[in-house]
């Protein structure tokens, strides 16, 4: 599925600005001189496309803000005429007296889970943590050996590896769901955490990597007397840094969006992760009068992963250029 | 002869303590990726010839799922047939614009790097927080985005968006293509900044035209690229699932929409599995869909192999 070799590593720098010389005389005009109008003009559009990214961004914060009979206004405002919190927590509303003036907000729903919603946020912090840890520890170890140890099977296992990508996970649901269940697995963290450890994807990039590092270096440590564990952790791991980097982000943000899985082996409320919470939160309560209170677990689920990429932006752009991979 | 074995024995020993190191190294990953991969991959298969419902043991009925499925389920084949058409528009209108967005973007400047990020946002948020705006979006009440909009353009009354079957497939394919743009954007642009300023320069020197720069320069050497954008958003296209799932939702027990006209292939697999636990039937389901993302994955490499040939 992945085919990294199609770009070279070169064209990553002009994703970050780096070759941004050799963008700019294309905008000009073919006889050259001044950027050309035309170029302008046919950029027009995009711009305006730019803008329908962001409407839906936009109209998901604003309705968050907004009380919840002002969600419900016609025609409906764009700056929330008086922003309130109530999407999270409406403290004149009270489980015992429904009152048509109140509904519950984010924080006040699922009242049968402690803790209520910031429970789904601890559960998929606990999962992506811990996916992210062990997948990297196991499939640095695996692809050490691949990469590096001249052992009898490694090209049939790298094959079968690489054939396993080609492989829409799907159809491994059913026989996994039995595993889980035969093992007791259903709506626990083992059941999220256990069954996506072992990542092809990973392996295939880090062995990928390890071929660009000098075998002489693992060879230098072997003759002074370390072992291959000691090899592996202080001085294949240290080298791996960036290229684990990059798997960490895609693992991570996959993981924290994970769903279709989730959603089959979590049958307890407790258990859900943020998007399993949020569908149930969508096929609960229908009517418009919720959606300040879903409006607000959308943007709790997504501001994470946001600051996050807005924070490592560079690695992310290098990461999907170097191995062509959606989380 | 006791020298022999003697020394075939220090042979196997020896090559025993030099590997046994790393088999241990490397059974983590392949206890874990024959368990959870390897062998439910085979299990479904198997899964796939019986009549197995989760509780009573699968019973083998040979073809008879693979039959049922093209032969008699209508169903099924509406969930393939909106597949196809959603994939054709999905992949056909996200890449020409992730292309274009690339060419109107692909700088160093500021303004650029915003408009890449603006572009990318969808592509690191969470697919279910994405599509419960779509599905707000497309509230039917009069209050509801489109309806508003719809309203500014004259047409007074409001759309049920969600429940008018002709409009299933186009809704899906919008997202699609709104989510799905930036990601082929990066990698077109990775791909264009990578092509040698100096073919431009000789080609301008020779008189070429900016069309004739982009029809002969820039198409060509970004062939690879373009297949490859093209081959991951097909795989991509025909796994949706979370779309239909969510916006099409109206109670607690449907999936795929009014008559069904946003059912796929993945969402009737989950609903065939896990909703009516014909888990036999679904691994059929599932398989089929096996078939089609390993083809495409092989004429990929095939394309690539021929490439890197020429």
């Amino acid at each position: 599925m992945a085919a990294p070799s199609v770009i070279s590593p070169g064209a990553v720098d002009g994703v970050d600005g780096m070759h941004g010389a050799a963008a700019r005389p294309r905008a000009r005009s073919a006889r050259g001189g001044r950027p050309g109008r035309t170029a302008r003009l046919l950029r027009l559009p995009f711009y305006l496309l730019a803008v329908t990214m962001i409407i839906p961004f936009y109209w998901m914060v604003i309705t968050v803000f907004k009380p919840f009979q002002e969600i419900t206004r016609q025609p409906p405002s764009f700056v929330p005429a008086n922003p309130r919190l109530t999407s999270f927590y409406d403290p004149a509303w009270t489980p015992a007296q429904p009152d048509p003036a109140h509904t519950s907000g984010l924080l006040q729903r699922f009242p049968q889970v402690s803790l209520g919603f910031w429970r789904f946020m601890i559960n998929s912090l606990v999962i992506t943590t811990s996916i992210t840890v062990l997948a990297l520890l196991v499939c640095s170890l695996a692809g050490y050996v691949i990469a590096k140890h001249r052992i009898p099977g490694r090209r049939v296992i790298f094959i079968v590896i690489i054939a396993s990508m080609m492989v829409p996970w799907q159809t491994t649901l059913i026989p996994n769901y039995v595993i889980m269940r035969n093992l007791g697995w259903l709506s626990t963290y083992q059941g999220y955490i256990v069954p996506a450890i072992a990542k092809a994807f990973v392996v295939f990039f880090l062995v990928q990597y390890l071929h660009s590092i000098p075998n002489e270096l693992i060879h230098a440590a072997r003759v002074d007397g370390a072992g291959e564990w000691r090899i592996w952790w202080r001085i294949v791991l240290p080298l791996l840094r960036p290229a684990l980097a990059a798997m960490s982000i895609f693992i991570v943000l996959a993981e924290w969006n994970n769903f279709l899985w989730p959603l089959i082996i979590v049958q307890s409320d407790g258990m859900a992760n943020i998007p399993v919470a949020l569908a149930r939160m969508n096929s609960y309560y229908v009517g418009a009068q919720s959606q300040g209170a879903i409006m607000a677990g959308a943007l709790l689920a997504s501001l994470p992963t946001i600051v996050f990429f807005l924070i490592f932006q560079r690695h992310f752009t290098r990461g999907i250029v170097l191995s062509g991979l959606k989380g | 002869m006791a020298t022999v074995s003697m020394g075939r024995m220090r042979r196997t020993r020896s090559w025993l303590r030099r590997n046994a190191v790393s088999y241990v190294m490397l059974l983590p990953f392949a206890g874990l990726f024959a368990g959870f991969l390897i062998w439910p991959l085979a299990n479904s298969l198997y899964l796939s010839f019986t009549d197995f419902d989760g509780v009573s043991p699968p019973k083998l009925t040979g073809l008879e799922n693979f039959r049922r499925l093209f032969a008699e389920d209508d169903r099924f084949r509406h969930a393939l047939s909106n597949t196809g058409t959603y994939v054709a528009a999905t992949v056909v209108l996200g890449t020409l614009l992730s292309l274009g967005l690339a060419l109107a973007f692909r700088g160093s400047s500021w303004s650029h790097r915003v408009m890449r990020t603006i572009f990318f946002l969808p592509s690191v948020t969470s697919t279910i927080a994405i599509m419960l705006i779509w599905k707000w979006i497309f509230d039917p009440n009069d209050f509801g985005l489109a309806n508003t909009v719809i309203r500014w353009f004259g047409h007074s009354t409001a759309i049920e968006w969600l429940a008018t079957p002709g409009l299933s497939v186009p809704i899906l394919v919008l997202m699609a293509v709104w989510g799905g743009m930036g990601y082929g954007m990066v990698i077109f642009v990775a791909g264009l900044n990578s092509i040698p300023e100096e073919y431009y320069e000789a080609a301008r020197i020779d008189g070429a035209s900016t069309w004739q720069q982009f029809r002969r320069i820039t198409l060509p050497l970004l062939r690879p690229v373009t297949t490859y954008v093209v081959v991951t958003s097909l795989i991509a296209a025909f796994q949706i699932f979370e779309a239909v799932y969510i916006v099409f939702r109206t109670n607690a027990n449907t999936i795929g929409g009014v008559l069904d006209s946003g059912l796929m292939i993945v969402p009737y697999l989950y609903d065939i599995g896990f909703t009516h636990f014909q888990l036999g039937y679904a691994s059929a389901i599932a398989w089929v869909l096996f078939v089609i993302i390993f083809v495409i994955s092989l004429v990929n490499l095939r394309i690539g192999r021929a490439f890197k040939e020429l």
